[in-house]
């Protein structure tokens, strides 16, 4: 065996003993440590979690998309100016298109929700949506089988419909089925892929099932509301081009201008950034880590402090032992690597179940406060090693202690 | 063979502003086969002499040199190796590590030094185990052992490395008669193996097996350093 790795295993070996020697002392230090660990382990959870959790909401709306919703309206104590603008419609929809150009498109629709669509004998609650052309490449929906509805639907008013996953299912509607909404009557052109929810939760946007919705033309969409000749929308989807960042904030402001002049300054609708939401989740995590890191940090230093209180009662307790081994030709250097190892084996075990306790509690939490959690393999990593760390940075004071000892004076220690 | 020459060697601490002397300036020549027995009353630096000559410590002033070579010339890496290839120790209380089996602690000085197989290492402990006669032993831990057996295995720890001097301080001290006899004959059938003894104590049973006695006086004087 190389020498090297000889004299390792050996002080290894001999640390471990040493530790063993007082279970109670031992249990009690590498407890602190484990307290850290397993406290760092819980807190990178959470905050994984939280980072996993917004980045899903993000990407369900879109990375490079904005949404523009109306907000209803409605009497205002006395502030009649909300009423004097109805919300977005179609020429406001129009009108940022053509703004864009080839920077991206533009979905408009109305919505009508707990509409009972019926096909056959199956009646089930749905949202129907009235869409114009460009929505379902702005909401990046795709067709399973038939076909999207398209420019000509809407131009001629058709009375065709595309179903979301699940709703043709509950309904057991296929392609040229007739379902009913009310009264109306649509012919099944397509069938969405599933796609799942709209995760608004916290955007002040409303909930979208696309799997449950009834797609139709705008133009053909029974009760719509419209002003002036122009329908009055629920929504637009405005999905931009691969642009970056400051790009993309700089567009939304451009639609906010847009839409205040269309709407006589009056904020009757509500933008949506999800790449501002992205942010601000960055910078909460960036504080959030911060709060846990030094929370995580002062257990491991409350920790470390507790090893090396151990170390140095071990060290005196030994001191004629460490002699012994001096006067057996321990140099300086196999003492300073035996007392390491014994910080060192100290922390890594405190660290090892510190890990499997934060794994634990993070499931724990996540049971009883229902907050998404994520334990990283980087944490799982991270933790032993920080553990490992505060080891040795703490276990250098009392193994350099321990080697500065005069080995005649050691062996005559009482 | 001239093993260790110490040479105006004298050892003192100081305590505040006063140096306490622990040992008189002293010179002297030990060479293999020797059994110097240090004798003198307690407070005359016979275990300081032995801890300078082992370079368990560093003289005041003087030099010691261990086969024409000078301690104050060698790095702590040197002196450590040296302890452990070519000199072995034997205290007046047994220093055994408690929680290793008698094998374990007749091994440590393989722990350090040189690498040694495994193998031969066990083969050489157990040699010396039967010639201190614990062979049936090896497997018990210290506190299962009499005064007399673990002073017999820091004995054979003491041997392990085949030291050239083996440096005694008053190993018979805790002993009863015959229990110490065995270890003073332990030591004698050393010095027939080319080896030194260097044995410190106050004791009259061991000049009878000494081939030099050095005989230290008490020092009295605290000298000022001021």
């Amino acid at each position: 065996m190389n020498p090297f790795a000889r004299m390792v295993l050996l002080d290894i070996y001999d640390a471990w003993f040493g530790l063993i020697r007082r279970p109670l002392r031992s249990i009690l230090s590498s407890l602190g440590i484990g307290i850290g660990v397993a406290a760092l382990i819980a807190m990178l959870s959470i905050s994984e979690g939280a980072k996993k959790n917004a980045i899903e909401k993000v990407n369900s709306l879109g990375t490079h998309t904005l949404r523009v919703e109306t907000i209803v309206s409605g009497y205002q104590g006395g502030k009649s100016d909300v009423n004097l603008s109805q919300g977005l419609n179609v020429a406001d929809g129009e009108q940022i298109a053509q703004w864009l150009g080839s920077r991206g498109q533009v979905g408009a629709y109305v919505r009508t929700d707990n509409t009972y669509i019926k096909s056959g004998v199956n009646t089930v609650p749905a949202t129907v949506l009235g869409v114009n052309a460009n929505w379902f490449s702005a909401e990046d929906l795709s067709i399973s089988s038939g076909r999207k509805l398209q420019s000509e639907d809407i131009f001629l008013r058709e009375k065709s419909c595309v179903l979301g996953a699940s709703l043709a299912q509950d309904l057991q509607a296929d392609l040229f089925d007739t379902v009913r909404m009310d009264n109306f009557p649509a012919t099944v052109v397509g069938i969405a892929i599933p796609k799942g929810t709209l995760l608004t939760e916290g955007t002040g946007l409303s909930a979208l099932d696309f799997d449950t919705t009834v797609i139709l033309p705008i133009t053909s969409m029974p009760f719509v509301r419209s002003s002036g000749g122009t329908i009055l929308l629920d929504g637009l989807v405005i999905s931009l081009a691969r642009l970056g960042e400051e790009e993309i904030l700089g567009i939304a402001e451009q639609v906010e201008q847009i839409l205040l002049v269309n709407h006589r300054n009056i904020a009757d609708f509500r933008i949506v950034i999800p790449i501002k939401l992205l942010q601000e989740v960055r910078e909460r995590q960036k504080i959030f880590s911060l709060i846990m890191g030094t929370i995580a940090g002062l257990s491991l230093l409350v920790g470390g402090i507790g090893v090396m209180n151990v170390m140095l009662a071990n060290i005196a307790e030994q001191t004629r032992e460490i002699g012994l081994r001096m006067a057996v030709g321990a140099s300086k250097f196999r003492i300073i690597s035996l007392y390491l190892w014994n910080a060192v084996l100290l922390t890594l075990s405190g660290g090892l179940w510190g890990t499997i306790a934060g794994a634990l509690l993070s499931l724990i939490i996540e049971n009883y406060a229902g907050w998404e959690i994520v334990v990283s393999t980087l944490s799982v990593f991270l933790a032993p090693f920080s553990a490992v760390i505060t080891g040795i940075v703490f276990g250098i004071h009392p193994a350099v202690r321990a080697a500065s000892l005069d080995p005649a004076l050691a062996l005559r220690d009482a | 063979m001239l093993l260790i020459e110490a040479e105006q060697i004298c050892r003192f601490f100081i305590a505040g502003k006063s140096s306490i002397p622990a040992l008189s300036p002293i010179s002297l020549k030990v060479y293999s086969g020797e059994f110097l027995v240090v004798t003198g009353p307690s407070g005359a630096g016979k275990s300081t002499l032995l801890n300078l000559l082992s370079c368990l410590d560093r003289p005041s002033s003087g030099e010691v040199r261990f086969q024409g070579q000078s301690f104050s010339n060698m790095t702590e890496q040197k002196i450590a190796l040296l302890r452990n290839s070519s000199f072995g120790f034997i205290f007046q209380t047994p220093h055994l590590l408690m929680d290793k089996t008698v094998l374990e602690n007749v091994a440590l000085p393989f722990h350090y030094g040189l690498p040694v197989s495994r193998a031969v290492v066990q083969e050489r402990c157990r040699v010396l185990l039967e010639y201190v006669g614990l062979a049936e032993m090896e497997s018990r831990y210290p506190n299962t052992l009499s005064g007399g057996e673990m002073q017999r295995v820091v004995f054979a720890r003491a041997l392990c490395r085949e030291p050239d001097v083996i440096f005694a301080d008053e190993p018979t001290g805790s002993l009863d008669t015959e229990n110490s006899r065995k270890i003073l004959t332990l030591l004698k059938d050393q010095t027939t193996q080319a080896r030194a003894v260097i044995m410190v104590t106050h004791d009259q049973e061991p000049v009878d097996f000494a081939t030099r006695i050095l005989q230290l006086d008490k020092i009295t004087t605290d000298t000022s350093l001021v």
